[in-house]
Protein backbone atom coordinates (compact mmCIF):
# COMPACT_ATOMS: atom_id res chain seq x y z
CA UNK A 1 0.00 0.00 0.00
CA UNK A 2 1.32 3.42 -0.92
CA UNK A 3 1.76 5.95 1.84
CA UNK A 4 0.15 9.14 0.56
CA UNK A 5 2.74 11.11 2.51
CA UNK A 6 5.46 9.91 0.14
CA UNK A 7 3.59 11.39 -2.84
CA UNK A 8 3.13 14.66 -0.94
CA UNK A 9 6.83 14.76 -0.02
CA UNK A 10 7.86 14.16 -3.61
CA UNK A 11 5.56 16.92 -4.86
CA UNK A 12 6.71 19.34 -2.15
CA UNK A 13 10.37 18.62 -2.92
CA UNK A 14 9.94 19.13 -6.65
CA UNK A 15 8.15 22.46 -6.18
CA UNK A 16 10.44 23.71 -3.42
CA UNK A 17 13.58 22.93 -5.40
CA UNK A 18 12.09 24.60 -8.46
CA UNK A 19 12.42 21.50 -10.60
CA UNK A 20 8.87 21.67 -11.88
CA UNK A 21 6.47 24.54 -12.41
CA UNK A 22 3.39 22.70 -11.12
CA UNK A 23 2.16 19.31 -9.97
CA UNK A 24 -1.04 17.79 -11.32
CA UNK A 25 -2.56 15.44 -8.76
CA UNK A 26 -5.68 14.61 -6.80
CA UNK A 27 -7.17 16.41 -3.82
CA UNK A 28 -10.21 15.80 -1.66
CA UNK A 29 -13.17 17.16 -3.54
CA UNK A 30 -16.40 18.79 -2.50
CA UNK A 31 -18.38 15.60 -3.13
CA UNK A 32 -17.77 13.58 0.01
CA UNK A 33 -15.19 10.86 -0.36
CA UNK A 34 -14.45 11.50 -4.02
CA UNK A 35 -11.11 12.88 -5.11
CA UNK A 36 -10.84 15.56 -7.76
CA UNK A 37 -7.99 16.71 -10.00
CA UNK A 38 -5.91 19.65 -8.83
CA UNK A 39 -2.90 21.57 -10.09
CA UNK A 40 -0.65 22.86 -7.32
CA UNK A 41 2.12 25.38 -7.75
CA UNK A 42 2.97 26.12 -4.11
CA UNK A 43 4.97 23.61 -1.98
CA UNK A 44 2.62 24.42 0.91
CA UNK A 45 -0.29 22.93 -1.01
CA UNK A 46 1.42 19.54 -1.31
CA UNK A 47 -0.31 18.32 1.86
CA UNK A 48 -3.65 18.60 0.09
CA UNK A 49 -2.75 15.79 -2.31
CA UNK A 50 -4.52 12.49 -1.81
CA UNK A 51 -4.26 9.00 -3.24
CA UNK A 52 -7.06 6.48 -2.78
CA UNK A 53 -9.54 4.33 -4.67
CA UNK A 54 -11.55 7.34 -5.85
CA UNK A 55 -8.75 8.80 -7.98
CA UNK A 56 -10.61 7.91 -11.18
CA UNK A 57 -9.49 10.70 -13.45
CA UNK A 58 -6.96 10.21 -16.17
CA UNK A 59 -4.77 13.21 -15.40
CA UNK A 60 -3.04 13.03 -18.79
CA UNK A 61 -5.99 15.14 -19.95
CA UNK A 62 -4.64 18.05 -17.91
CA UNK A 63 -1.26 17.81 -19.63
CA UNK A 64 -3.13 18.34 -22.88
CA UNK A 65 -5.07 21.23 -21.36
CA UNK A 66 -1.81 22.72 -20.07
CA UNK A 67 -0.25 22.42 -23.51
CA UNK A 68 -3.22 24.12 -25.12
CA UNK A 69 -3.18 26.94 -22.57
CA UNK A 70 0.55 27.50 -23.17
CA UNK A 71 0.07 27.56 -26.93
CA UNK A 72 -2.74 30.03 -26.53
CA UNK A 73 -0.61 32.28 -24.30
CA UNK A 74 2.36 31.76 -26.66
CA UNK A 75 4.56 30.77 -23.76
CA UNK A 76 7.33 28.18 -23.75
CA UNK A 77 8.21 27.45 -20.12
CA UNK A 78 11.65 26.06 -19.36
CA UNK A 79 10.48 23.89 -16.48
CA UNK A 80 8.59 20.62 -16.84
CA UNK A 81 5.22 19.95 -15.26
CA UNK A 82 4.86 17.05 -12.84
CA UNK A 83 1.94 14.66 -12.90
CA UNK A 84 0.70 11.90 -10.63
CA UNK A 85 0.09 8.98 -12.97
CA UNK A 86 -1.47 5.55 -12.54
CA UNK A 87 -0.59 2.74 -14.95
CA UNK A 88 -3.24 3.78 -17.47
CA UNK A 89 -2.41 7.49 -17.15
CA UNK A 90 1.26 6.74 -17.82
CA UNK A 91 0.34 4.81 -20.96
CA UNK A 92 -1.75 7.78 -22.12
CA UNK A 93 1.24 10.06 -21.56
CA UNK A 94 3.41 7.69 -23.61
CA UNK A 95 0.91 7.81 -26.49
CA UNK A 96 0.88 11.61 -26.36
CA UNK A 97 4.67 11.66 -26.49
CA UNK A 98 4.66 9.11 -29.31
CA UNK A 99 2.49 11.55 -31.22
CA UNK A 100 4.90 14.39 -30.39
CA UNK A 101 2.29 16.24 -28.43
CA UNK A 102 5.05 17.12 -25.96
CA UNK A 103 8.54 15.90 -25.25
CA UNK A 104 9.68 13.54 -22.53
CA UNK A 105 11.60 16.31 -20.77
CA UNK A 106 8.45 18.46 -20.60
CA UNK A 107 6.86 16.07 -18.11
CA UNK A 108 7.96 14.72 -14.77
CA UNK A 109 5.99 11.57 -14.08
CA UNK A 110 5.30 10.70 -10.44
CA UNK A 111 4.18 7.13 -11.00
CA UNK A 112 1.79 5.44 -8.59
CA UNK A 113 1.17 1.73 -8.91
CA UNK A 114 -2.37 0.50 -8.42
CA UNK A 115 -0.76 -2.71 -7.09
CA UNK A 116 -3.54 -5.22 -6.44
CA UNK A 117 -6.25 -2.61 -6.62
CA UNK A 118 -7.62 0.10 -8.85
CA UNK A 119 -10.40 2.60 -8.67
CA UNK A 120 -13.88 1.86 -7.42
CA UNK A 121 -17.24 2.40 -9.05
CA UNK A 122 -19.65 4.47 -7.04
CA UNK A 123 -22.78 2.45 -7.80
CA UNK A 124 -21.11 -0.85 -6.92
CA UNK A 125 -20.02 0.58 -3.59
CA UNK A 126 -23.39 2.14 -2.87
CA UNK A 127 -25.08 -1.20 -3.46
CA UNK A 128 -22.82 -2.99 -1.00
CA UNK A 129 -23.06 -0.28 1.64
CA UNK A 130 -26.84 -0.43 1.64
CA UNK A 131 -27.31 3.29 1.72
CA UNK A 132 -24.65 4.15 4.28
CA UNK A 133 -22.61 7.25 3.44
CA UNK A 134 -18.95 6.50 2.70
CA UNK A 135 -16.44 9.06 3.93
CA UNK A 136 -13.29 7.54 2.52
CA UNK A 137 -12.28 4.50 0.53
CA UNK A 138 -8.77 3.05 0.37
CA UNK A 139 -7.67 -0.22 -1.14
CA UNK A 140 -5.56 -2.36 1.17
CA UNK A 141 -4.35 -5.49 -0.58
CA UNK A 142 -7.39 -7.40 -1.78
CA UNK A 143 -9.76 -5.43 0.41
CA UNK A 144 -11.38 -2.04 0.20
CA UNK A 145 -11.44 -0.22 3.51
CA UNK A 146 -14.43 2.10 3.65
CA UNK A 147 -15.02 4.52 6.48
CA UNK A 148 -18.68 5.29 7.11
CA UNK A 149 -20.39 7.19 9.89
CA UNK A 150 -21.09 3.86 11.57
CA UNK A 151 -17.44 2.81 11.45
CA UNK A 152 -15.03 0.94 9.26
CA UNK A 153 -16.22 -1.63 6.71
CA UNK A 154 -13.93 -4.01 4.82
CA UNK A 155 -15.20 -5.21 1.46
CA UNK A 156 -13.58 -7.47 -1.15
CA UNK A 157 -11.94 -5.02 -3.56
CA UNK A 158 -12.87 -7.04 -6.65
CA UNK A 159 -16.56 -6.44 -5.95
CA UNK A 160 -16.34 -2.65 -6.01
CA UNK A 161 -13.56 -2.08 -8.51
CA UNK A 162 -14.20 -0.73 -11.98
CA UNK A 163 -14.31 -3.30 -14.80
CA UNK A 164 -11.40 -1.61 -16.50
CA UNK A 165 -9.28 -2.06 -13.37
CA UNK A 166 -10.27 -5.69 -13.01
CA UNK A 167 -9.27 -6.31 -16.62
CA UNK A 168 -6.15 -4.11 -16.38
CA UNK A 169 -3.00 -5.75 -17.71
CA UNK A 170 -0.59 -3.09 -16.59
CA UNK A 171 -1.40 -1.45 -13.26
CA UNK A 172 2.19 -0.26 -12.92
CA UNK A 173 3.35 2.93 -14.68
CA UNK A 174 6.36 1.72 -16.66
CA UNK A 175 7.28 5.21 -17.84
CA UNK A 176 8.12 7.30 -14.77
CA UNK A 177 10.70 9.57 -13.17
CA UNK A 178 9.88 8.35 -9.71
CA UNK A 179 7.47 5.63 -8.73
CA UNK A 180 5.63 4.55 -5.60
CA UNK A 181 4.14 1.13 -4.95
CA UNK A 182 5.06 -2.33 -6.12
CA UNK A 183 5.04 -3.59 -9.66
CA UNK A 184 2.22 -6.12 -9.81
CA UNK A 185 1.92 -6.28 -13.57
CA UNK A 186 1.35 -10.03 -13.50
CA UNK A 187 -1.74 -9.76 -11.31
CA UNK A 188 -4.76 -11.27 -13.01
CA UNK A 189 -8.08 -10.34 -11.46
CA UNK A 190 -10.30 -10.93 -14.47
CA UNK A 191 -9.07 -12.04 -17.90
CA UNK A 192 -8.60 -9.05 -20.24
CA UNK A 193 -11.45 -8.36 -22.67
CA UNK A 194 -13.90 -10.45 -20.63
CA UNK A 195 -16.79 -8.04 -21.19
CA UNK A 196 -15.99 -7.88 -24.90
CA UNK A 197 -15.88 -11.66 -25.29
CA UNK A 198 -19.25 -11.92 -23.53
CA UNK A 199 -20.71 -9.34 -25.88
CA UNK A 200 -19.27 -10.91 -29.01
CA UNK A 201 -20.92 -14.22 -28.23
CA UNK A 202 -24.24 -12.56 -29.14
CA UNK A 203 -25.71 -13.03 -32.61
CA UNK A 204 -25.52 -10.28 -35.21
CA UNK A 205 -29.18 -9.34 -34.73
CA UNK A 206 -28.77 -9.22 -30.95
CA UNK A 207 -25.65 -7.10 -31.24
CA UNK A 208 -27.47 -4.65 -33.46
CA UNK A 209 -30.46 -4.54 -31.10
CA UNK A 210 -28.09 -3.93 -28.21
CA UNK A 211 -26.32 -1.01 -29.88
CA UNK A 212 -29.64 0.47 -30.98
CA UNK A 213 -30.76 0.56 -27.38
CA UNK A 214 -27.47 2.16 -26.36
CA UNK A 215 -27.17 4.74 -29.10
CA UNK A 216 -30.79 5.83 -29.02
CA UNK A 217 -30.01 7.17 -25.56
CA UNK A 218 -26.92 9.17 -26.55
CA UNK A 219 -27.55 12.88 -26.13
CA UNK A 220 -24.32 13.90 -27.89
CA UNK A 221 -23.06 15.87 -24.93
CA UNK A 222 -19.54 14.96 -26.11
CA UNK A 223 -18.48 14.23 -22.52
CA UNK A 224 -16.63 11.15 -23.82
CA UNK A 225 -14.66 13.34 -26.17
CA UNK A 226 -14.02 16.05 -23.57
CA UNK A 227 -12.65 13.66 -20.99
CA UNK A 228 -10.42 11.75 -23.39
CA UNK A 229 -6.75 12.75 -23.34
CA UNK A 230 -6.41 11.43 -26.90
CA UNK A 231 -9.22 13.61 -28.28
CA UNK A 232 -7.07 16.71 -28.38
CA UNK A 233 -7.98 18.06 -31.83
CA UNK A 234 -9.21 21.65 -31.73
CA UNK A 235 -11.30 20.91 -34.75
CA UNK A 236 -13.39 17.74 -34.45
CA UNK A 237 -14.32 16.19 -37.77
CA UNK A 238 -17.71 15.01 -36.54
CA UNK A 239 -18.71 18.22 -34.80
CA UNK A 240 -19.34 21.14 -37.14
CA UNK A 241 -19.38 23.81 -34.43
CA UNK A 242 -15.71 23.23 -33.67
CA UNK A 243 -14.66 24.32 -37.15
CA UNK A 244 -12.66 27.51 -36.84
CA UNK A 245 -14.35 30.71 -37.79
CA UNK A 246 -12.23 33.80 -38.39
CA UNK A 247 -13.49 37.32 -39.19
CA UNK A 248 -12.64 36.70 -42.83
CA UNK A 249 -14.58 33.40 -43.03
CA UNK A 250 -17.42 33.97 -45.46
CA UNK A 251 -20.94 32.66 -45.05
CA UNK A 252 -20.43 30.64 -48.20
CA UNK A 253 -17.33 28.96 -46.80
CA UNK A 254 -19.20 28.09 -43.62
CA UNK A 255 -22.13 26.68 -45.57
CA UNK A 256 -19.92 24.62 -47.87
CA UNK A 257 -17.87 22.87 -45.23
CA UNK A 258 -18.16 19.14 -45.34
CA UNK A 259 -20.39 17.92 -42.58
CA UNK A 260 -19.73 14.21 -42.51
CA UNK A 261 -22.46 13.69 -40.00
CA UNK A 262 -25.00 15.93 -38.34
CA UNK A 263 -24.93 17.02 -34.73
CA UNK A 264 -28.50 15.97 -34.10
CA UNK A 265 -28.79 13.29 -31.44
CA UNK A 266 -30.51 10.63 -33.53
CA UNK A 267 -29.50 6.99 -33.70
CA UNK A 268 -27.82 6.96 -37.10
CA UNK A 269 -25.69 10.04 -36.35
CA UNK A 270 -24.85 8.80 -32.86
CA UNK A 271 -23.66 5.45 -34.16
CA UNK A 272 -21.55 7.11 -36.83
CA UNK A 273 -20.08 9.47 -34.25
CA UNK A 274 -19.13 6.68 -31.85
CA UNK A 275 -17.74 4.45 -34.60
CA UNK A 276 -15.65 7.31 -35.93
CA UNK A 277 -14.38 7.97 -32.46
CA UNK A 278 -13.51 4.30 -31.98
CA UNK A 279 -11.58 4.34 -35.25
CA UNK A 280 -9.73 7.52 -34.30
CA UNK A 281 -8.76 5.89 -31.02
CA UNK A 282 -7.63 2.61 -32.58
CA UNK A 283 -4.08 1.97 -31.41
CA UNK A 284 -4.24 5.04 -29.18
CA UNK A 285 -6.86 4.17 -26.59
CA UNK A 286 -5.11 2.88 -23.50
CA UNK A 287 -8.33 1.72 -21.84
CA UNK A 288 -8.53 4.17 -18.95
CA UNK A 289 -12.31 3.79 -19.25
CA UNK A 290 -12.97 7.46 -18.56
CA UNK A 291 -15.39 7.81 -21.50
CA UNK A 292 -17.58 5.12 -20.04
CA UNK A 293 -17.38 6.56 -16.54
CA UNK A 294 -18.43 10.07 -17.52
CA UNK A 295 -21.22 9.02 -19.89
CA UNK A 296 -24.40 10.48 -18.39
CA UNK A 297 -26.54 7.83 -20.07
CA UNK A 298 -24.20 4.88 -19.34
CA UNK A 299 -23.30 3.78 -22.84
CA UNK A 300 -20.71 0.98 -22.59
CA UNK A 301 -18.17 2.78 -24.76
CA UNK A 302 -15.32 0.62 -23.58
CA UNK A 303 -16.66 -2.24 -25.68
CA UNK A 304 -15.95 -0.35 -28.90
CA UNK A 305 -12.50 0.75 -27.85
CA UNK A 306 -11.66 -2.67 -26.41
CA UNK A 307 -12.61 -4.24 -29.70
CA UNK A 308 -10.09 -2.09 -31.56
CA UNK A 309 -7.48 -2.69 -28.89
CA UNK A 310 -7.88 -6.44 -29.04
CA UNK A 311 -7.81 -6.59 -32.85
CA UNK A 312 -4.64 -4.50 -32.86
CA UNK A 313 -3.07 -6.76 -30.27
CA UNK A 314 -4.05 -10.08 -31.80
CA UNK A 315 -3.64 -9.32 -35.48
CA UNK A 316 -1.01 -6.62 -35.61
CA UNK A 317 0.90 -7.33 -32.41
CA UNK A 318 0.37 -3.74 -31.38
CA UNK A 319 0.18 -2.55 -27.78
CA UNK A 320 -0.89 1.10 -27.32
CA UNK A 321 1.26 3.10 -24.95
CA UNK A 322 4.12 0.60 -24.98
CA UNK A 323 6.89 2.74 -26.43
CA UNK A 324 7.53 6.40 -27.08
CA UNK A 325 9.62 5.89 -30.19
CA UNK A 326 7.61 3.16 -31.92
CA UNK A 327 5.42 3.69 -34.99
CA UNK A 328 1.69 4.20 -34.51
CA UNK A 329 -0.80 1.47 -35.39
CA UNK A 330 -2.28 2.90 -38.56
CA UNK A 331 0.94 4.45 -39.85
CA UNK A 332 2.78 1.13 -39.94
CA UNK A 333 2.23 -2.29 -41.45
CA UNK A 334 3.66 -5.78 -41.61
CA UNK A 335 3.83 -8.10 -44.57
CA UNK A 336 1.71 -10.66 -42.79
CA UNK A 337 -1.15 -8.37 -41.83
CA UNK A 338 -4.47 -10.17 -42.36
CA UNK A 339 -5.69 -9.75 -45.95
CA UNK A 340 -7.88 -12.81 -46.51
CA UNK A 341 -11.01 -10.66 -46.45
CA UNK A 342 -9.87 -8.84 -49.61
CA UNK A 343 -11.08 -10.28 -52.90
CA UNK B 1 -38.26 -14.24 -54.75
CA UNK B 2 -41.08 -11.72 -54.46
CA UNK B 3 -41.67 -9.03 -57.04
CA UNK B 4 -40.58 -6.38 -54.60
CA UNK B 5 -37.25 -8.06 -54.00
CA UNK B 6 -36.67 -8.39 -57.72
CA UNK B 7 -37.31 -4.71 -58.20
CA UNK B 8 -34.81 -3.78 -55.50
CA UNK B 9 -31.50 -2.60 -56.86
CA UNK B 10 -28.81 -2.03 -54.23
CA UNK B 11 -26.90 1.22 -54.36
CA UNK B 12 -23.16 0.66 -54.16
CA UNK B 13 -20.57 3.33 -53.54
CA UNK B 14 -17.26 2.20 -55.01
CA UNK B 15 -14.07 3.95 -53.94
CA UNK B 16 -11.55 3.18 -56.68
CA UNK B 17 -7.85 3.92 -56.67
CA UNK B 18 -7.03 6.18 -59.57
CA UNK B 19 -3.91 4.20 -60.55
CA UNK B 20 -5.50 0.79 -60.88
CA UNK B 21 -9.13 -0.02 -60.07
CA UNK B 22 -10.43 3.13 -61.65
CA UNK B 23 -8.61 2.25 -64.86
CA UNK B 24 -9.77 -1.34 -64.37
CA UNK B 25 -13.40 -0.23 -64.30
CA UNK B 26 -12.71 1.81 -67.40
CA UNK B 27 -11.27 -1.25 -69.10
CA UNK B 28 -14.39 -3.21 -68.19
CA UNK B 29 -16.36 -0.49 -69.95
CA UNK B 30 -14.29 -0.21 -73.12
CA UNK B 31 -14.12 -4.01 -73.35
CA UNK B 32 -17.94 -3.98 -73.43
CA UNK B 33 -18.15 -6.37 -70.48
CA UNK B 34 -21.73 -6.54 -69.22
CA UNK B 35 -22.03 -5.97 -65.47
CA UNK B 36 -24.63 -4.42 -63.17
CA UNK B 37 -24.83 -0.64 -63.12
CA UNK B 38 -25.36 -0.46 -59.35
CA UNK B 39 -21.92 0.81 -58.45
CA UNK B 40 -21.28 4.54 -58.36
CA UNK B 41 -17.53 4.96 -58.78
CA UNK B 42 -15.65 7.58 -56.80
CA UNK B 43 -12.01 7.90 -57.81
CA UNK B 44 -9.60 8.40 -54.93
CA UNK B 45 -5.84 9.02 -55.16
CA UNK B 46 -4.97 5.77 -53.35
CA UNK B 47 -6.76 3.11 -51.34
CA UNK B 48 -4.57 4.27 -48.45
CA UNK B 49 -6.14 7.72 -48.66
CA UNK B 50 -9.48 6.31 -47.57
CA UNK B 51 -10.62 7.63 -44.24
CA UNK B 52 -12.94 5.34 -42.27
CA UNK B 53 -15.26 8.29 -42.28
CA UNK B 54 -15.74 7.98 -46.07
CA UNK B 55 -17.14 4.51 -45.55
CA UNK B 56 -19.31 5.39 -42.57
CA UNK B 57 -20.50 8.51 -44.33
CA UNK B 58 -21.46 6.53 -47.47
CA UNK B 59 -23.61 4.24 -45.31
CA UNK B 60 -24.97 7.29 -43.52
CA UNK B 61 -25.99 8.86 -46.83
CA UNK B 62 -27.89 5.73 -47.84
CA UNK B 63 -25.48 3.35 -49.59
CA UNK B 64 -26.58 -0.29 -49.42
CA UNK B 65 -23.03 -1.47 -49.92
CA UNK B 66 -19.57 0.07 -50.00
CA UNK B 67 -16.79 -1.29 -52.19
CA UNK B 68 -13.20 -0.26 -51.84
CA UNK B 69 -10.74 -1.30 -54.47
CA UNK B 70 -7.03 -0.69 -54.81
CA UNK B 71 -3.80 -2.01 -56.29
CA UNK B 72 -2.50 -5.47 -55.56
CA UNK B 73 -0.05 -5.72 -52.67
CA UNK B 74 3.34 -4.62 -53.92
CA UNK B 75 1.93 -2.59 -56.82
CA UNK B 76 1.05 0.63 -55.00
CA UNK B 77 2.00 3.77 -56.89
CA UNK B 78 2.91 5.29 -53.53
CA UNK B 79 4.84 2.14 -52.54
CA UNK B 80 2.97 1.36 -49.32
CA UNK B 81 -0.48 2.97 -49.50
CA UNK B 82 -2.35 -0.30 -49.93
CA UNK B 83 -0.49 -1.89 -47.01
CA UNK B 84 -1.73 0.93 -44.80
CA UNK B 85 -5.21 0.59 -46.28
CA UNK B 86 -5.28 -3.14 -45.54
CA UNK B 87 -4.70 -2.50 -41.84
CA UNK B 88 -7.14 0.38 -41.55
CA UNK B 89 -9.86 -1.35 -43.53
CA UNK B 90 -9.47 -4.51 -41.50
CA UNK B 91 -10.22 -2.49 -38.36
CA UNK B 92 -13.26 -0.73 -39.79
CA UNK B 93 -14.59 -4.02 -41.14
CA UNK B 94 -14.30 -5.58 -37.68
CA UNK B 95 -15.98 -2.56 -36.13
CA UNK B 96 -18.91 -2.67 -38.56
CA UNK B 97 -19.41 -6.35 -37.80
CA UNK B 98 -19.20 -5.73 -34.06
CA UNK B 99 -21.93 -3.11 -34.23
CA UNK B 100 -24.12 -5.57 -36.14
CA UNK B 101 -23.95 -4.37 -39.75
CA UNK B 102 -24.07 -7.34 -42.14
CA UNK B 103 -20.47 -8.23 -43.16
CA UNK B 104 -21.57 -8.53 -46.81
CA UNK B 105 -22.33 -4.83 -47.00
CA UNK B 106 -18.72 -3.86 -47.05
CA UNK B 107 -16.15 -5.28 -49.40
CA UNK B 108 -12.59 -4.67 -50.42
CA UNK B 109 -10.83 -5.96 -53.49
CA UNK B 110 -7.54 -5.63 -55.34
CA UNK B 111 -8.14 -4.85 -59.03
CA UNK B 112 -5.30 -3.80 -61.31
CA UNK B 113 -5.66 -1.61 -64.39
CA UNK B 114 -5.51 -4.74 -66.57
CA UNK B 115 -8.27 -6.58 -64.70
CA UNK B 116 -11.43 -5.22 -66.29
CA UNK B 117 -13.03 -8.66 -66.18
CA UNK B 118 -12.21 -9.03 -62.49
CA UNK B 119 -13.77 -5.66 -61.68
CA UNK B 120 -16.96 -6.70 -63.50
CA UNK B 121 -16.97 -9.97 -61.53
CA UNK B 122 -16.43 -8.20 -58.20
CA UNK B 123 -19.39 -5.89 -58.83
CA UNK B 124 -21.54 -8.78 -60.07
CA UNK B 125 -20.81 -10.83 -56.94
CA UNK B 126 -21.36 -7.86 -54.67
CA UNK B 127 -24.74 -7.06 -56.19
CA UNK B 128 -25.76 -10.72 -55.94
CA UNK B 129 -24.77 -10.77 -52.26
CA UNK B 130 -26.48 -7.48 -51.49
CA UNK B 131 -29.85 -8.27 -53.07
CA UNK B 132 -31.01 -10.76 -50.43
CA UNK B 133 -30.04 -8.31 -47.66
CA UNK B 134 -32.47 -5.64 -48.81
CA UNK B 135 -32.08 -1.91 -48.24
CA UNK B 136 -29.57 -0.75 -45.64
CA UNK B 137 -31.38 1.15 -42.90
CA UNK B 138 -29.07 0.62 -39.97
CA UNK B 139 -26.63 3.45 -40.53
CA UNK B 140 -28.74 5.46 -42.94
CA UNK B 141 -29.55 8.91 -41.65
CA UNK B 142 -33.15 9.42 -40.67
CA UNK B 143 -33.89 12.84 -42.09
CA UNK B 144 -37.66 12.85 -41.77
Amino acid sequence: MIDVQSIRDAARDLLAKGEVRAVIGYQRGSRGMLAEPVTITDPEQADELVWDATCFHNLALYLVEDRKALAHAQRTPNLPIAIVAKGCDARAIVVLMQEHYFKREDVYIIGVSCEGGGVLVEYKLARLLNGAQALSAVIDGAELVVTTLAGEVRLPASEVMADRCLECREPFPKEHNVVFGEDQTSRQLVAPFTALARFEALSEADRWAYWCRQFERCIRCFACRSVCPMCYCDECVVDSITFPVAPETTAEEKANRIRWIERSAVRSENITYHMTRAMHLAGRCIDCGECERVCPVNIPLRLLNNKMEREAREHFGYEPGASIGGPSLVASFRDDDPGQFIR
Amino acid sequence: MSEEEQAYEPKIVAFLCKWCSSAGSDLAGVSRIQYPANATPITVPCSGSISPLYILSAFNKGADGVLLSGCHIGDCHYIEGNYLARRKIYLIKELLEMVGVEPDRFRMSWVSAAEGAKYAQVVKDFVADLKPLGPQNKLKADRT
